[in-house]
């Protein structure tokens, strides 16, 4: 594997013996992008479509053996931030007014670009918690590599997950001393001890930086980052791509057929 | 503490806390249960720039994923000839950095919380280039594994903050710089207040216009929503900003891109205890 630590265990699933966790981690990375690019790129108000693709994830995530209460945990979190910002799309011209109070007018038009964005946020949203859920960062990396993103930026991806947690407690330790000298007790002062401490973090990772280079050239790096060898897509794992694919494909043909029929 | 928690909390804690910088505005803030902490105290509304998936069409995302790819390419291009092989544990770390510079939530004037975007601070410290490539792998890693901001959308992150906020906040705060006295510690302060809240600014209104473009907020309201919260976002970003580059400044002049040329650098020890 790339990397041997794990900073960060999001991949609560990841070992479950179900098909989709057998597949190659590129695998279930290129068919989630595909599935969440056509689910974003559906126009507004094609019901249908989002109705076949949702029916399709359900699908995959009733037999994937998930642990649906932190799928669902993490939904409510991410939804609910994206939620108050979809009222922005509700107030709007176009269509027949159904409400009215002052300049906020609720039209059909609003309800059907409300309802369109929310259910292509929420669909691509399941489907981004699912992978991560399913799949670990290691092996993430591995599936980027794998679909031929820049092996310098992996490399730099790499790095920086690896350094995360510990910049992370880095900070959480210059913190404590913050509060232990009460240094936190205006905002004025806040501000203040949070800017010298982004400072002070700052040196202290640029330094490690070149202490890590350092170690890395005592271990015969050469500034070419070295991938391990990323394995080769099976039969089954094309497959799967072009059967997902097809499913893309199918859901915007109905959609548009049924557009056409209307 | 996060690092006392066992790795099952951590992960919820983490998750929670990538969750408030999703672009918009909560009644209701998270830092309560899931802030890394105790930086904002209480419940307060957050606002950020991400966008999720969903909310733009195809001609923006397409627009603006070539755009970020492009800068991608030449970024690190030109990363790699200035700093060899230096390239991978230092642009690493340092978008370890501005990760965990993000995630602290601080208060704004108005009630809210914001966080840090850290454009101007990392165009200031580590160069355009590098400092682009360093906000890139930041949203990449955002997106990918924490669904803060979305995937199709990443293109246009990365242009708004890592673009705009990033190239812009640098030539900015060069050119002021420069123009007030590139070795004052004074001129450092106005180049950088002025240079962080502008970058916002201007990735509010970019953002905006991406928006209304893809026919999901109308102009009006994209606009005052997104620049009006962000003026005040701006201040913050822009006190943070001052903050930090003063402390860099006085403790390590030569951290930044364009240090000043002084008779006596002081060049401390290293402050790491690792």
């Amino acid at each position: 594997m790339l990397l041997q630590i794990g900073p960060f265990t999001l991949d609560v699933d990841s070992n479950r013996p179900t098909f989709w966790q057998s597949l190659m981690p590129q695998t279930r990375l290129l068919c989630t992008l595909m599935m969440v690019m056509a689910i974003a790129l559906t126009p507004n108000g094609e019901w249908l479509t989002w109705g076949i693709y949702g029916a399709g994830i359900l699908g995959v995530l009733l037999t994937s053996q998930i642990t649906y209460w932190v799928l669902l945990k993490r939904l409510a979190v991410e939804f609910s931030f994206v939620g108050v910002v979809l009222l922005g799309t509700l107030f709007r011209e176009g269509g027949i007014t159904l409400w009215q109070w002052g300049i906020f007018t609720i039209t059909t038009h609003g309800l059907t670009i409300l309802g369109s964005v929310s259910l292509k946020a929420f669909l691509s949203l399941v489907l981004l918690n699912f992978l991560t859920l399913t799949t670990s960062v290691p092996a993430l990396l591995h599936a980027l590599a794998a679909l031929k993103m820049p092996p310098l930026l992996v490399a730099i991806l790499a790095s920086m997950y690896r350094y995360l947690a510990v910049l992370i407690e880095e900070f959480s330790a210059m913190r404590r001393a913050a509060l232990s000298r009460n240094l936190m007790n205006s905002r004025r002062w806040q501000r203040l001890v949070v800017g010298n401490m982004i400072g002070s973090l700052f040196i202290r990772s640029y330094e490690r930086g070149e202490r890590v280079h350092q170690s890395m050239l005592s271990r015969g790096y050469t500034g070419i980052p070295r991938m391990a060898a990323v394995p080769q897509s099976r039969h089954r794992d094309r497959f799967i791509v072009i059967l997902t694919l097809l499913f893309a494909a199918l859901g915007q043909g109905i959609g548009w057929y049924g557009g056409g029929l209307r | 503490m996060l690092s006392q928690h066992s790795p099952a909390v951590f992960q919820e804690e983490f998750q929670m806390t990538f969750a408030t910088s999703c672009f918009s505005v909560l009644p209701f803030g998270m830092n309560g249960i899931g802030g890394i902490g105790g930086v904002s105290i209480g419940w307060r509304p957050i606002v950020a720039l991400h966008i999720p998936d969903g909310f733009l069409n195809l001609p923006v995302i397409g627009v603006t994923w070539v755009i970020s790819i492009a800068l991608i390419a030449l970024a690190l291009q030109r990363v790699q000839a200035e700093y060899q092989d230096r390239t991978v544990p230092l642009m690493g770390v340092c978008a370890a950095f501005i990760f965990a510079a993000q995630m602290i939530n601080f208060p704004i004037p108005g009630g809210t919380s914001g966080h840090l975007l850290g454009g101007t601070l990392a165009g200031a410290l580590l160069g355009p280039w590098a400092g682009s490539l360093v906000m890139a792998a930041v949203f990449i890693v955002q997106g990918v594994l924490f669904q803060d901001g979305g995937i199709t959308v990443m293109g246009a992150n990365i242009f708004n903050m890592g673009l705009i906020g990033t190239f812009g906040g640098y030539y900015l705060f060069t050119a002021i710089r420069r123009s007030l006295g590139r070795n004052k510690l004074q001129s450092m302060v106005v180049a950088s207040a002025v240079g962080a809240w502008v970058s916002v600014m201007a990735a509010a209104f970019v953002c905006a216009i991406q928006l209304a473009t893809s026919g999901t907020v109308p102009l009006g309201v994209a606009l005052s929503a997104m620049l009006g919260w962000h003026v005040l976002i701006g201040i913050g970003e822009a006190l943070i900003t001052v903050a930090t580059l003063t402390f860099i400044w006085r403790s390590r002049p030569d951290l930044f891109f364009h240090p000043p040329r002084r008779s006596a650098v002081s060049v401390a020890q290293p402050y790491s205890v690792r």
